[in-house]
């Protein structure tokens, strides 16, 4: 009587899953494409997450979510040219016109992603990386030795373990937050989003951290070989590290702007700030 | 010359009279009158303030006498007229003055918007200060006509950070003007007007709403 009981439970519980599914009128498609070396993918999808990872072999595997009959996946490729687009119907909006992309490439493909809404997501790749959103949360992790833009209007932008890289975000007025973060060239600019950096700095990096009205604050540790400029227009300026003058033509001024050198002066950072504050933390 | 002849130069001349023309104000005391209360008015009227300009019954009664003695009449299209020659030798000495009056009035009023611009240069907020309010130009509207006309819930989003990087726009040209040769304050001014290209790049992108 009770297994009886426990299996009619089990029977309901099944028919209300298949019929939420089935309610969800979500479709699903696939698409995959044989690409060679150093292929190039493009995405482009107004409303909707999407995520790109390194997937097995020569291939491009793309699982396309639509959650309506109101929009459409136009695809193509030539070459090793990818291109994927979020084809929105009439009356489409952000709920009706929503896809949901789950990409697999190869490491070294470049990636290129478009979407309002986001978020993006990309992990363990290593060839070029151009993100643009307008309110597109963005997430890069993992990534080495490409290229990686990132433009959003307010999208806040994540970059963790980004090595060997020549970065260049910009953003109005999403935070920018970059842990461990290295590179030939990190450049952020920002008007009014905050800029967190958490790394060493490298070796021989070009960093720049600006902003216009948004907070600075960079924490290092006390082996980083940086030389160093920070500046504030309007905003407060601090510095926790003991820094070696250095002849230049940069003006000095206490609480507002400070130069100096540390260990080899390996990599040039610049912490600029109309209104912000800044802050060289010590880890 | 008689006194026809030298009222037909008397508006042209500037000052300086030529020998025959001495000789006939040395010889006619009325075209010698003439000229002395004409050189009397244009000096006096340099003195006058904008609020002593004359009265609109001045205006009209001048109008009156010069309709009275036959000099001007309805407007006639077909034909250009200026007014001097319509007034007669009595009356042309009223265009030095009229011309005096319309110079200090348009003084005045230049020197009330140079004030209006000076009250307004002192309530712009000091370099740094993000202001909510900053106007946007006329390619930034353009802009945003583009965006609504597409996505009208964008708009809002758009011109908020239009007036963002506008205000970073500002105080970087600020400090760039104030400190030429600061290599810094130029990167500042670089940064801002590639924020604004973006925002512009990314409103007009077709593909994204």
């Amino acid at each position: 009587m009770y297994r009886k009981q426990s299996f009619a439970i089990l029977a309901a519980v099944m028919v209300l899953v298949l019929a939420t599914f089935a309610a969800a009128e979500t479709n699903r498609k696939e698409f995959h494409f044989k690409v060679g070396r150093r292929a190039s993918i493009s995405i482009i999808n107004q409303y909707g997450p999407i995520s790109v990872k390194p997937g097995p072999g020569k291939h491009v595997t793309v699982t396309a979510t639509l959650y309506s009959d109101k929009v459409e996946i136009d695809q193509s490729k030539s070459g090793k040219r990818v291109s994927i687009n979020s084809h929105l119907l009439e009356g489409a909006d952000a709920t009706t016109g929503r896809v949901d992309y789950e990409v697999l490439v190869p490491g070294d493909t470049n990636v290129t992603l478009r979407s309002t809404t986001g978020p993006l997501h990309v992990e363990r790749l290593y060839g070029d990386v151009i993100l643009e959103g307008n309110t597109a949360l963005v997430d890069v992790r993992d990534v080495s030795s490409g290229h990686v833009r990132i433009k959003t209007l307010n999208g806040a932008i994540t970059l963790t373990n980004v090595s060997d890289a020549h970065v260049e975000i910009t953003s109005v007025g999403g935070d920018v937050a970059l842990n461990a973060v290295n590179g030939s060239l990190v450049h952020v600019n920002s008007s009014s989003g905050k800029i967190h950096y958490d790394g060493d700095f490298g070796e021989a990096g070009d960093y720049s951290l600006t902003s216009h009205s948004g907070d600075i604050e960079a924490i290092a540790p006390s082996y980083a070989s940086i030389d160093v400029v920070a500046r504030s227009v309007q905003g407060k300026v601090e510095n926790d590290f003991p820094l070696l003058p250095e002849h230049t033509s940069f003006v000095t001024r206490a609480g507002s702007a400070f130069a100096g050198t540390m260990g080899k002066a390996a990599s040039s950072v610049k912490l600029l700030s109309f209104s912000g504050k800044i802050h060289l933390k010590k880890r | 010359m008689t006194c026809e002849e030298f009222e037909r130069v008397l508006p042209e001349l500037e000052g300086g009279h030529s020998i025959e023309q001495e000789a006939h104000l040395k010889s006619c005391s009325a075209c010698s009158d003439l000229v002395r209360d004409l050189n009397a008015i244009s000096q006096q009227a340099r003195h006058l303030q904008g609020s002593e300009e004359p009265s609109p019954w001045v205006w009209n009664s001048i109008e009156v006498s010069l309709r009275q003695e036959g000099l001007i009449s309805q407007p006639q299209p077909e034909r250009a007229r200026t007014l001097a020659p319509l007034l007669g030798w009595k009356l042309r000495w009223m265009v030095p003055l009229a011309a005096a009056f319309l110079i200090v009035f348009g003084v005045l009023l230049h020197e009330r918007g140079g004030v209006q611009r000076d009250l307004a240069k002192q309530t712009t907020p000091p370099a740094g200060v993000v202001t909510a309010d900053l106007v946007t130009s006329q390619e930034d509207e353009q802009l945003l006509n583009t965006v609504a006309a597409r996505t009208p819930s964008m708009r809002d989003a758009y011109e908020a950070n239009l007036r963002s990087v506008n205000a970073y726009i500002r105080d970087a040209k600020q400090s760039a003007d104030s400190n030429p040769n600061d290599e810094i304050a130029q990167q500042y001014l670089m940064n801002a007007y590639e924020q604004k290209a973006m925002v512009y790049e990314m409103a007009l992108d077709r593909s994204l709403p």
